[in-house]
């Protein structure tokens, strides 16, 4: 019989369905559209898709072999965020983040806000975006022609904009694998060089030198956030949160080990690291040329993942603009996004100076730290809001019942 | 009579139907038939038994008279002409306007033979021919249970051409049987001459470059297929049945699969799916690493590839293009001449065309092999040659002008693409995704089959045991 549930719904949910969710903003005629699973990976990508191309040479640049310790803070206050929407997306039953505010703050409060997380999305969208351009350029193409490769990028994130999230969800399931193959051919290749991880000590020689550089590169917190459209739209179980809190953690624990690699090579010698070194790019550990580059193809398969992450933004960006519009207008939305997208990131990958300027300054290091914690924070208020007071009503309904 | 006259009237040359006046039992009447379509020793017969009854009405005729003959009475005209063109043969009596119509069709058919395109070593060899009711007694053969359901409709405004609809009450999820019953009845065209002409119509994204159902020619492939819970559909004038949902994993599958050893089938299996890897990619990667990435390419390999390479006038994207586009020509060419003569095509083509390419310094080896080694790979998966000669091109086209970058956005894109379609409630990347244990035991691995006791969960079904 649950069998022939599922079927039904995965029937009615077709193609047809699909479009008619898209008339109404925020809401869809098939409320669950990523399994407990999906979820699962779509975590384990965002938490390490593109911490790993920028973020650990620029703490280095400016606090050395503590550069570690910062990104572990970071990735702590990130693993906060991802707890916090874990509990929202498993206290929200079928109520999606937009209901859960329009309930909670009203409909006009809802959109204020849903505004302010959609600005927030774009501007991690454009950090991602251009940290996998910059990775490209640098390390993978001796000629970038960033006008011309940023529209292919452009055509990928106006698709996934027209799709559904169960498309996207898909998506990080197939691709999972091979992101972790990339993982674990990078850690075989490291460890198979013989790197000497002693280089990483004595820490803290600086004293908290290291908060300086955290706060000045916190617009890397906050990769969790798209998971807000994952609240009232998953199947979850039991044991969801558990499973996807551990993949959570071990994608942190990733990019930490590949953190304390770059320490360990650049920590000492900090001038050497510019802004484009990253873990491919430390040439101690290609096998050599008789195999040719492969800790790069393992690097470019890692890629995957941040391009994945991008589309997660581009997605979750464009349905909290339609949902402050009002209306379901994927198409229209999307290549708007893209224009504008488009002419950022070709002026972030012209002047890459004036791109490290936006992403360390000081407004950006308190405001996304704040909206990286505000965004979960207010889901999970409002999810619990909303699951008392349902409980209240559904009580109180009993309760007449019983009177009549 | 008036009734034959009603009849003829309707015909642009009446001539193409013959009308015979008799005695009909006590009572006079007339036979009217198509006489290239109906069987003439069940006319004689017919004639014979009407001629030597007593009865009087088109019932007792039926009842009394021909109760060795299929018999139906039909008030309609039009519904009389159609089951004329069918190769019925008509009854009326003076007196009543009804006609009685007589099942007497003969066509010319084929002997059931192994169909060309899906050979086998072991296993069944008998193959759906392009007649509906030798097609029906071939699966009605293999499914000998009451639950198995035939629904028959007409399509098609002139062809009128006869459609069966079979599936397995009990396994298949009435929700997919209903849509596709709906789907089919809102088929409004003139004519339809095969089984393609309905994919369009049961398909949910017809643009879509990937098929989106599934087409065989063996009863025992669609039997299994029914047995999972598909809904088979099958023309009268095709050799071909479509069945639906379809998941892309079944172009992976091959009937002689289950004929053969476990382990043995799923190492074919796996094969199948580096094929299509080596067909898609192969040249993509050939010209993205050739154009952008040579750090990624082995020294000892370069300083071969470079030798190989020197001196060519082409780009390597040109060069590659030019390939395989001459490729698809040959293969093009070799499957629409003669036989003997594409023999000839291929020797020419393939031979003396690429080696005298090759030595004139036009294109080089490397192009050639890459080229010749992902055509080989793509007719691992027959089913998807012409999705993966057209991904192909494009791939390589990306590969070509964007290096790793934009190939693997190509991929993405494609992958993102195919992973929203959902036909019939059947996500068509099942079981990779949506995750399916499962379901893993008959796709990339083809587990014994005592192990395959619950059916796929990828196609929707009402009963998941198969066996206890």
């Amino acid at each position: 019989m649950a069998q022939s549930n599922v079927n039904e719904k995965q029937i009615n949910s077709t193609a047809q369905s699909d479009k008619e969710a898209q008339k109404t903003p925020g809401k869809t005629t098939e409320t669950k559209q990523s399994t407990s699973k999906q979820l699962i990976v779509v975590v384990f990508i965002l938490s390490l898709a593109t911490k790993l191309y920028l973020l650990p040479i620029y703490l280095i640049q400016m606090t050395g072999r503590d550069a570690y310790i910062a990104l572990s803070i970071e990735v702590a206050f990130d693993l906060i965020a991802l707890g916090l929407l874990l509990a929202a997306i498993m206290l929200a039953g079928d109520k999606s983040f937009f209901e859960l505010l329009e309930e909670v703050i009203g409909k006009v409060g809802a959109k204020i806000f849903v505004a302010f997380v959609a600005l927030f999305l774009f501007f991690k969208l454009n950090i991602s975006a251009a940290e996998t351009s910059t990775f490209y350029s640098d390390n993978v193409f001796a000629d970038f022609d960033a006008p011309f490769m940023i529209i292919v990028l452009l055509i990928f994130l106006g698709s996934v904009a027209n799709h559904t999230l169960r498309s996207l969800c898909r998506i990080n399931e197939l691709m999972a694998p091979i992101v972790a193959l990339g993982i674990v051919m990078l850690i075989a290749i490291v460890i198979a060089t013989g790197f000497d991880f002693a280089n990483i000590f004595p820490a803290m020689r600086n004293g908290l030198d290291f908060r300086r550089a955290m706060m000045r590169n916190a617009a890397w917190i906050g990769d969790f956030t798209p998971l807000v459209l994952f609240i009232g739209r998953t199947k979850t179980k039991k044991h969801t949160a558990v499973f996807a809190a551990a993949s959570g953690t071990v994608g942190s624990a990733v990019v930490v080990f590949f953190g304390i690699v770059l320490c360990a090579a650049f920590g000492n010698i900090k001038n050497f690291a510019d802004s484009c070194t990253n873990i491919s790019n430390i040439l101690q550990f290609s096998i050599g040329n008789v195999y040719g580059r492969i800790d790069l193809l393992s690097s470019i398969l890692w890629s995957v993942s941040a391009f994945i992450e991008t589309a997660l933004f581009f997605y979750a960006t464009c349905r909290c603009v339609e949902y402050v519009i009002g209306r379901n207008i994927h198409f229209w939305v999307g290549l708007s996004l893209c224009v504008i997208l488009y002419f950022l990131q070709v002026f972030a990958m012209t002047d890459p100076t004036i791109f490290s300027t936006v992403a360390s300054c000081i407004p950006t290091a308190v405001m996304t730290p704040v909206f990286a914690i505000l965004i979960p924070a207010l889901a999970l208020i409002s999810a619990i809001v909303v699951r008392k007071r349902d409980k209240k009503q559904s009580e109180q309904g009993s309760e007449n019942e019983a009177e009549k | 009579m008036e009734q034959v006259q009603r009849i003829l009237d309707k015909f642009e040359t009446p001539s193409n139907v013959v009308s015979r006046e008799l005695k009909a039992g006590s009572v006079s009447g007339a036979v009217i038939y198509h006489p290239d379509l109906v069987d003439s020793a069940i006319l004689r017969s017919v004639v014979f038994a009407l001629e030597h009854c007593e009865e009087k009405t088109l019932e007792d005729f039926a009842k009394y008279v021909l109760y060795e003959s299929e018999t139906e009475l039909s008030e309609e005209v039009d519904d009389s002409i159609n089951s004329l063109l069918s190769g019925d043969m008509l009854l009326c009596v003076e007196g009543d306007d009804r006609y009685l119509v007589i099942n007497a069709r003969s066509y010319e058919k084929r002997a059931v033979t192994e169909p060309p395109t899906e050979t086998v070593m072991r296993g069944p060899r008998e193959g759906f021919i392009e007649d509906l009711k030798t097609n029906l007694s071939l699966l009605e053969r293999r499914l000998k249970t009451p639950d198995l359901a035939i629904e028959r409709l007409t399509v098609g405004r002139r062809t009128k051409t006869n459609i069966a609809m079979c599936y397995i009450k009990g396994i298949a999820d009435p929700r997919v049987v209903k849509k596709v019953k709906k789907h089919l009845d809102e088929i409004d065209i003139d004519g339809i001459t095969d089984s393609n002409y309905l994919v369009p119509y049961l398909e949910e994204n017809p643009l879509s470059l990937f098929t989106q159902v599934g087409m065989a020619e063996k009863p025992d492939i669609v039997t299994a297929k029914m047995l999972e819970g598909r809904v088979a559909i099958i023309v009268d004038g095709s050799p071909i049945v479509v069945t639906v949902p379809f998941v892309l994993v079944e172009d992976f599958q091959s009937g002689e699969d289950y004929y053969q050893r476990s382990m043995f089938a799923t190492f074919i299996r796996v094969i199948r799916y580096v094929g299509l890897a080596l067909a898609l990619l192969l040249p993509a990667l050939y010209v993205a690493l050739q154009n952008f990435h040579y750090m990624l390419i082995p020294v000892r390999f370069m300083i071969t590839l470079m030798a190989a390479i020197k001196g060519l006038p082409l780009s390597p994207l040109a060069e590659t293009l030019c390939v395989l586009l001459l490729f698809e020509i040959i293969r093009e060419t070799s499957v629409r001449m003669p036989r003997a003569v594409g023999m000839a095509m291929s020797i020419v083509g393939a031979l003396v065309l690429g080696e005298t390419a090759v030595n004139a310094g036009i294109i080089s080896s490397p192009a050639v092999m890459v080229t010749a080694l992902s055509s080989i790979a793509m007719f691992a998966v027959p089913n998807m040659i012409g999705s993966t000669s057209v991904l192909r091109l494009a791939f390589t086209i990306m590969g070509g002008l964007c290096g790793l970058y934009g190939l693997i956005l190509a991929v993405l894109f494609t992958l993102h693409y195919i992973c929203s379609m959902n036909g019939y409630g059947a996500p068509y990347l099942a079981p990779m995704t949506p995750l399916i244990y499962s379901d893993f035991k008959d796709s990339i691995e083809r587990a014994p089959l005592k192990d395959l006791k619950k059916r796929p969960k990828s196609i929707p079904n009402i009963n998941s045991t198969r066996q206890a």
